[in-house]
């Protein structure tokens, strides 16, 4: 037990003069950290975004079908009953040619004044649909575009197929180049690293001659990985906070409603979520593995 | 304590041997140098000791141990019993003298009571008991190599390996490290010196083997340097 209580403090001790000691090196590792994950972040804000966007869009995709007004009522039940049951849609409101004409009329103001809209009423009814999954649509307009009682279905075609198209290749785009910074990344942070534990050999091989366990000289220098990572980590967050917050805010005054950016807090903690534990584990194992030559002593 | 068969060494495949067919045996509480002109093998020999590198073929044995058999993670305890004094000092620059001898003892466990006790008295065996504090990069030379005997003995080794230990030393300095190693031997400790330094052989008339081209050549007891050629 004194042993071991000895060794903790050891490490913690050596961890802090260490960290003290190599100060300009440290503070060179954790700069690196912070850079690097500063990018990854300015990337991952614009694909976080990207998505809230493009989901937003695709919310506001919607199927309209027209009934028939010669339909029998048993094709009206049976087109009814189907869009009830259907696995694939989410919600269905029925929209009267009434409710249709009083859309127009608040659409057109005063334009349709002199007209007798009741006695001659030209618009269909519809049920308006809005499908579980925004990309089902296509295949839903073709599935109930077959049924006797349905007059005409309407589901922006074209502009629907080109959306998906569109957003699906932003979002591989983005998250390709997320994959290959956080490689970039890997890379940077444990090379920087190395050579803080280059800078060090001399040191690892003399507590080797005088007979250190592997892990007694490891444990400092995997807990100064650590606080490095950590620290470039959150020291990056509070730089994307500020950039972010700033982003958002020029959004409003320019009156650029269309880009509906998300709530600064809720992309901080994602984000954090995901860069505290990458700087934290990539300063660890940047130590670690940068150790293992020097060890062989 | 130390006993060497056959004991050969290669740095590469092919290349030529570093240490050929070494037959010795060296007893508990000895005092043996290694001599031999540059590139004889005595270094070779002092890192086969410590394992820092196996032998290619023979045997060594070292507190009755074959190394070569010895699990890695098994090797910092065969150190632990090894003190090592380098002609480079090797110590912690950053450090004071009082640090550099305490972290031989902390690798082992020792508590911090022991360390605060031990680490006082063996800087005064050494003669520097007013330098504790002091930065090793504030030292002399021969206050250097006192820190690294000081270290070398803090966790009372059962032996102690010497590399040239007075090869950056003036000839007054290095009596007196010379004189800690012999008052270190006989405190019962075996010390092993590699040395091409002629006058400090003759003078202390210990065991010598002399190497070269990486053979055995010579073992004689109270041994001078002149009989190397």
């Amino acid at each position: 037990m004194l042993m071991f209580i000895s060794g903790f403090f050891y490490i913690i001790g050596e961890t802090v003069k260490g960290l003290y000691r190599n100060r300009w090196m440290c503070i060179t590792s954790t700069g690196v950290v912070v850079v690097t994950l500063f990018m990854l972040g300015i990337f991952m804000l614009v694909n976080i975004n990207l998505g809230h966007i493009t989901d937003t869009v695709k919310e506001q995709v919607e199927i309209v079908v027209y009934i028939d007004d010669d339909a029998e009522q048993e094709s009206l039940d049976e087109l009814r009953q189907k869009l009830l049951s259907h696995s694939d849609i989410d919600t269905v409101t029925y929209v009267s040619s009434e409710e249709h004409m009083a859309r127009l009329h608040r659409q057109l103001g005063g334009m349709l004044e002199g007209y007798d809209t009741e006695l001659e009423n030209p618009l269909l009814a519809s049920y308006e649909i809005k499908t579980v999954v925004p990309e089902s649509v296509v295949a839903l307009a073709g599935e109930f575009e077959t049924y006797p009682a349905v007059a005409n279905v309407f589901y922006g075609h074209g502009y629907v197929e080109s959306l998906f198209a569109v957003t699906g290749v932003a979002q591989m785009v983005g998250l390709a180049l997320m994959a290959g910074l956080s490689i970039t990344a890997v890379f940077l942070i444990s090379h920087t690293i190395k050579l803080t534990v280059m800078m060090r050999k001399r040191e690892i091989s003399i507590m080797k001659y005088v007979g250190a366990t592997n892990w007694f000289i490891r444990w400092p220098f995997v807990l100064e990985g650590l606080l490095m990572g950590f620290a470039g980590a959150v020291l990056s967050l509070v730089g994307l906070y500020y950039l972010y917050q700033y982003s958002v805010e020029w959004v409003a005054a320019n009156n650029l409603a269309f880009l509906n950016l998300l709530p600064v807090q809720a992309v901080l903690i994602e984000l954090a979520t995901y860069l505290v534990p990458l700087g934290t584990a990539l300063g660890v194992l940047g130590s670690v593995f940068s150790m293992g030559r020097f060890l062989r002593v | 304590m130390v006993e060497a068969k056959y004991l050969s060494m290669k740095y590469e495949k092919g290349g030529r041997y570093a240490l050929e067919n070494l037959n010795f045996h060296i007893d508990r509480g000895e005092f043996v140098f290694f001599v031999g002109s540059s590139g004889a093998g005595k270094s070779t020999l002092l890192k086969l000791i410590i394992r820092e590198i196996k032998p290619t073929d023979g045997v060594l044995k070292i507190f009755g141990r074959n190394v070569s058999r010895l699990p890695r993670h098994r090797l910092p305890y065969l150190r632990r019993n090894i003190g090592m004094v380098f002609q480079d000092f090797r110590l912690m620059e950053e450090r004071s003298a009082f640090d550099n001898v305490a972290f031989a003892m902390v690798v082992t466990g020792a508590s911090r009571r022991e360390i605060r006790k031990r680490v006082p008295h063996v800087l005064s065996l050494v003669g520097l008991q007013n330098k504790a504090k002091a930065r090793v990069c504030d030292l002399s030379g021969g206050e250097l190599q006192r820190v690294g005997l000081a270290r070398a003995i803090a966790n009372r080794p059962a032996m102690i390996i010497a590399d040239e230990p007075t090869g950056n030393l003036d000839p007054g300095t290095t009596l007196d490290i010379m004189n800690l190693l012999r008052s270190i031997n006989l405190r019962g400790t075996t010390v092993l010196v590699a040395t091409h330094n002629r006058e400090i052989v003759d003078r202390f008339k210990k065991r010598v083997l002399y190497l070269e081209n990486g053979k055995l050549v010579g073992d004689e007891q109270k041994g001078i340097y002149a009989h190397v050629h």
